[in-house]
């Protein structure tokens, strides 16, 4: 799964080496006016509202401190003592973890083997497609909502396929053995339709010809997707993978109409778990703490995962 | 009898199975949705005994009471106006400074570029309490800027990077003539480049729109009066003051997705072409 | 030059008629009461006292109770925040007053607040200042639904002790009956049963023992038995069918619609499962009842000793003075009177408990003026961050995954924290 919108693998990007254009003559104090007035707009925001907050986090998680007045009380590395100290922290982790599995699992597959049956032309695959990517868009509080209806015990669809069978239903969101269940269900649901569009595209973007000409040696449809299709697709393959780990470590709204990552905890996400008991309660060193550890989390995955995976890019 | 049915092309068992594996996809992606749709239309009672089949009575009071409510336009009107800042401001920002990415070489450009590329990395999620702090002590808590300027900011680093590969496309003769011609920069960023690159700057324009009209944490830390609630904020509220009440939840869900279902048909090009822009670049 | 001084007039008149415009206050009033009866006769008070006091306008908004609860630390901080909101008064309200959120209103009192009953005064005071003003007393005990109970030939006149509530749970569940229905989604009303037993086995000594770290603080014998007298309860699996998804105002309403046979709450439940209830009718007043808390064996508590909430209104820092002007209207012997005879709330205002018309809120109103040990809801008086860890915990032992020991020792290392 990937939460935001997303259209690149990030970090690659940059590396293309940039080949500006080279100016001599006249124009070149035209240079500055436009490096003075175009980059500090951008810069200035991204540095006060990313950049700065976050070295703030690393200051603040070093107090004991409810957000009214100025940080006063130095409790030093106390914070982080006590979110390793709390079982719920572990318990979204675990969580994340799960998510992860799950987009690996179960998503990945199922996109994949949409995506080989969609990418061929036929009549009403482009219709599938959009159908298919559409949860995508939905907001995660709408999609969340509709879920917790679905679910619901009483009203729901699953409570009425219980009640066919003639028996009472479970509320499968109030229980700590289900309610991550049913979250990661959701997931599948709203974000399938992602990877599979990615797959699509790489797809359409293959070498024909290297197809074309594996058939013509014979090769079986069966060897030609193991041989020659799928490996063809590995970079795609990796970039799903990392929108789904980070996707499951900003995973936030769509917990919260569903479960609010109850009952006791368990079905708390990282961003949740940080919103339950940082924002909510004032505890911004605490809190603090928390963002500090996700973000720890979330760059030393991004570097590791690039330098393992996707160095080849 | 074989003899004759064998005159029509026997079905494939493989692509009977196709299509029974993507109509049960279908069918997994559809139920919820053409539930809540139908489920608006029901009355409570009903619902209970009914929530998967067509309403034996069309209760359409349900969607008219929101659709004549006051509350329904002003949570849309909020979440709009939120978006069409984040949209303008993130289009303008990102546009300036990926044209100086891309055509101006300086000192410190690739280094410039890859601190912008570290709001890639992380969500605002875990800076979000200093962030609430900031956006305190700036005056901006409770206004649409307090959670448009953050967005913006969050959304700065894909929308540069995206831009600036666009703009680089851009022949390189061209900028060279003009510039040869006494022609600014800032000229040929107006008249040359922005008109070239309307496809890129509506993806990244629809991106940033259905991230910020989606979006609830932001607003949530950010805005206290529910006069300026968007959406995603109103419909909790929403439910949490009808709380099983599911027939008028499920109109308002239904009423509420609306619009984003709406864009994405108009849209949808711009939509998925956003998301691949980037991934298949090879 | 005398144009220019008629010119000059005329502006300043035009002016001071601007000023006189602008001069029209608005007083944001933010509540969290779901049951529309009484929010009703709240507006009607709020449009009357317009009404008598031309220029101010009384602005009424509304958040659901967990969600405010979440929200109010970062809504005390925004400019435009309301100017009256609800409080339970305790620790948070001390917290609130140590930020520097609220406004003195002790001078703006005066007179006035004798009509008070002092402790529910005393509630919203701190240091000898007051914040607020309180609107109602409520305690936390067992309603019942007398069929339900008398399918399963249970007596509730004679559930004493905590082995009779037990033994109860089992009869209504042999019957087939759902012996009680909790909120559990929300946390605090399974905090209920864990903070009532500590009541019932320690008494405020324990309590207040506690709060200086003595005999090991929360984590000490008195919390750990709660917990275990609590498990007792849950391992019978007393609740309906997945109660920690149920929200406080469905598991109300599961109650009106008649499904369960008990449900620990605030009193005022008797009134709220009439709105709450599917049917908007609910149970009618014959058919509930109500029994208190049972006592624990040994237990150092007194019976009378009650645990419930003194909730108010205060006022936030730079409010307008009309919303302290509109708090004493509406917290005046009249209003109160108009309260209590519709059975919404057990009065502050001295005198108005005679509107009181019901056997079931005059028990309560007994109950709480011959209780010496009224105990503050433990989430709203160990303040915001400790007391919500007490739901926390309560909640984890109602599921299941954490031990009575375990519950006891993470309040004491919330309370060790501090913030």
């Amino acid at each position: 799964m990937a939460r935001r919108i997303a259209s690149s693998p990030s970090l690659d990007l940059v590396e293309a080496a940039p080949a500006p254009v080279v100016v001599r003559g006249p124009a070149w104090d035209g240079r500055y006016t436009v490096l003075i007035l175009f980059l500090p707009p951008a810069l200035l925001l991204f540095t006060v509202f990313v950049v700065v907050p976050i070295g703030e986090a690393a200051w603040y998680s070093a107090f004991s401190w409810n957000g009214f007045g100025k940080p006063t009380n130095w409790i030093g590395l106390d914070n982080y003592r006590f979110v390793l100290e709390t079982r719920a922290f572990w318990l979204a982790l675990r969580n994340n973890g799960l998510i992860i599995a799950v987009s690996l699992l179960v998503q990945l597959p199922l996109a994949l083997t949409l995506a080989l049956m969609l990418a061929e032309r036929f009549r009403g695959a482009v219709a599938l497609r959009m159908l298919f990517f559409m949860p995508y868009i939905l907001a995660e509080i709408a999609t969340g909502l509709i879920f917790s209806f679905v679910y619901d015990g009483d009203y729901g669809l699953v409570a009425s396929i219980w009640r066919f069978f003639g028996a009472e239903a479970p509320h499968l969101l109030a229980s700590t053995d289900t309610a991550m269940l049913a979250i990661l269900i959701v997931i599948v649901w709203k974000y399938f339709g992602f990877h599979m569009m990615l797959f699509i595209a790489a797809l359409q973007g293959l070498d024909k010809n290297l197809v074309e000409a594996a058939r013509i040696d014979g090769a079986t449809r069966g060897q030609v997707l193991r041989h020659v299709v799928i490996p063809l697709l590995y970079p795609t393959i990796r970039l799903s993978v990392f929108f789904a780990i980070i996707g499951s470590l900003q995973l936030f709204d769509l917990v919260m109409p569903l479960t609010r990552g109850g009952p006791a905890d368990s079905s708390n996400t990282l961003v949740s778990f940080l919103y339950n008991n940082g924002i909510s309660r004032m505890r911004v060193g605490y809190g603090s703490a928390v963002g500090v550890i996700l973000f720890t989390i979330c760059v030393t995955f991004a570097f590791t995962y690039k330098r393992w995976f996707m160095r080849d890019e | 009898m074989n003899s004759v049915e064998t005159t029509r092309p026997p079905l494939d068992p493989v692509v009977l199975y196709k299509a029974l594996f993507l109509a049960a996809i279908a069918a997994f992606v559809l139920v919820p949705l053409l539930a809540t749709v139908l489920g608006g239309f029901k009355s409570l009672g009903e619902l209970r005994v009914n929530p998967f089949g067509l309403p034996q009575h069309w209760e359409w009071q349900n969607y008219a009471d929101i659709l004549f409510s006051k509350r329904y336009w002003q949570l849309l009107r909020n979440s709009l106006v939120i978006s069409t800042l984040a949209v303008t401001l993130t289009l303008i920002v990102a546009s300036m400074a990926a044209f100086a990415f891309a055509h101006v070489r300086f000192f410190g450009s690739s280094m410039l570029l890859s601190y912008l590329t570290l709001g890639l990395l992380f969500p605002a999620a875990t800076a979000v309490l200093p962030l609430f702090i900031k956006v305190r002590d700036l005056g901006l808590l409770d206004t649409y800027f307090g959670v448009a300027l953050p967005q913006v900011a969050f959304s700065l680093a894909m929308s540069v990077l995206l831009l600036r590969r666009f703009f680089k496309d851009i022949p390189y003769e061209l900028l060279e003539a003009a510039l040869v011609d006494g022609c600014s920069y800032i000229k040929f960023f107006r008249y040359v480049t922005l008109p070239l690159s309307r496809p890129i700057l509506a993806t990244v324009g629809t991106i940033t729109f259905v991230n910020s009209w989606n979006a609830y944490l932001l607003p949530l830390v950010m805005l206290n009066t529910d006069e300026l609630y968007p959406w995603p904020l109103g419909i909790m509220v929403y439910q949490g003051e009808y709380s099983s009440e599911w027939h008028l939840i499920l109109a308002f869900i239904t009423l509420t997705i609306l619009p984003t279902i709406i864009l994405f048909i108009f849209a949808q090009r711009h939509i998925v072409a956003g998301l691949t822009a980037g991934a298949v670049k090879g | 030059m005398r144009l220019l001084s008629k010119l000059g007039l005329a502006a300043t008149a035009w002016l001071l008629a601007l000023g006189a415009a602008s001069a029209d206050t608005t007083v944001k009033w933010l509540h969290i009461e779901v049951n529309p009866a009484q929010v009703k006769i709240w507006e009607e008070v709020a449009r009357a006292y317009e009404a008598s006091h031309p220029g101010v306008k009384i602005e009424m908004q509304f958040l659901e109770n967990e969600a405010y609860k979440a929200k109010l630390p970062t809504i005390l901080q925004s400019k435009d925040r309301p100017n009256i909101i609800y409080s339970w008064a305790g620790g948070v309200l001390k917290a609130q007053v140590e930020a520097g959120v609220l406004d003195d209103i002790t001078d703006q009192i005066k007179g006035y607040s004798d009509t008070i009953t002092p402790a529910a005064l005393a509630a919203f005071a701190r240091d000898g200042r007051n914040y607020g003003l309180p609107i109602a007393l409520s305690q936390v005990g067992f309603v019942y639904n007398k069929e339900l109970m008398a399918k399963a030939n249970v007596d509730p006149a004679a559930i004493k002790t905590w082995d009779d509530l037990l033994a109860a749970v089992k009869a209504l569940k042999a019957a087939g009956v759902t012996p009680i229905v909790v909120g559990g989604a929300d946390k605090w009303p399974l905090h209920f049963y864990w903070t009532h037993l500590a009541v019932r086995i320690g008494g405020k000594p324990a309590f207040d023992a506690a709060l200086r770290g003595e005999n090991g603080g929360f984590a000490g014998e008195t919390f750990q038995k709660s917990g275990e007298l609590f498990k007792q309860l849950v391992d019978l699996q007393p609740f309906q069918n997945g109660f920690l998804g149920f929200k406080n105002p469905q598991a109300v309403g599961y109650f009106g619609d008649g499904k369960a046979a008990m449900t620990l709450a605030i009193s005022s439940v008797y009134n709220l499962q009439r709105a709450l209830a599917a049917d908007k009718v609910g149970l009618s007043e014959d058919k509930i009842g109500w029994f208190d808390f049972p006592v624990v064996a040994g237990g150092k508590g007194a019976p009378t000793d009650t645990l419930g909430g003194i909730t108010g209104w205060l006022v936030t820092k730079g409010s307008p003075k009309e919303a302290v002007d509109f708090l004493k209207y509406f917290i005046s012997k009249d209003v109160q009177t108009r309260l209590a005879s519709g059975n919404f709330i057990v009065p502050v205002v001295k005198g108005a408990e005679a509107g009181l018309n019901n056997a079931f809120m005059k028990r309560i109103a007994d109950n709480l003026s011959k209780s010496n040990y009224h105990q503050n809801f433990y989430d709203q008086s160990l303040g915001p961050s400790v007391g919500r860890v007490v739901n926390d915990v309560s909640a984890e032992i109602a599921g299941g995954s954490m031990n009575p020991q375990d519950a006891a020792k993470a309040i004491e290392a919330a309370w060790k924290q501090g913030n």
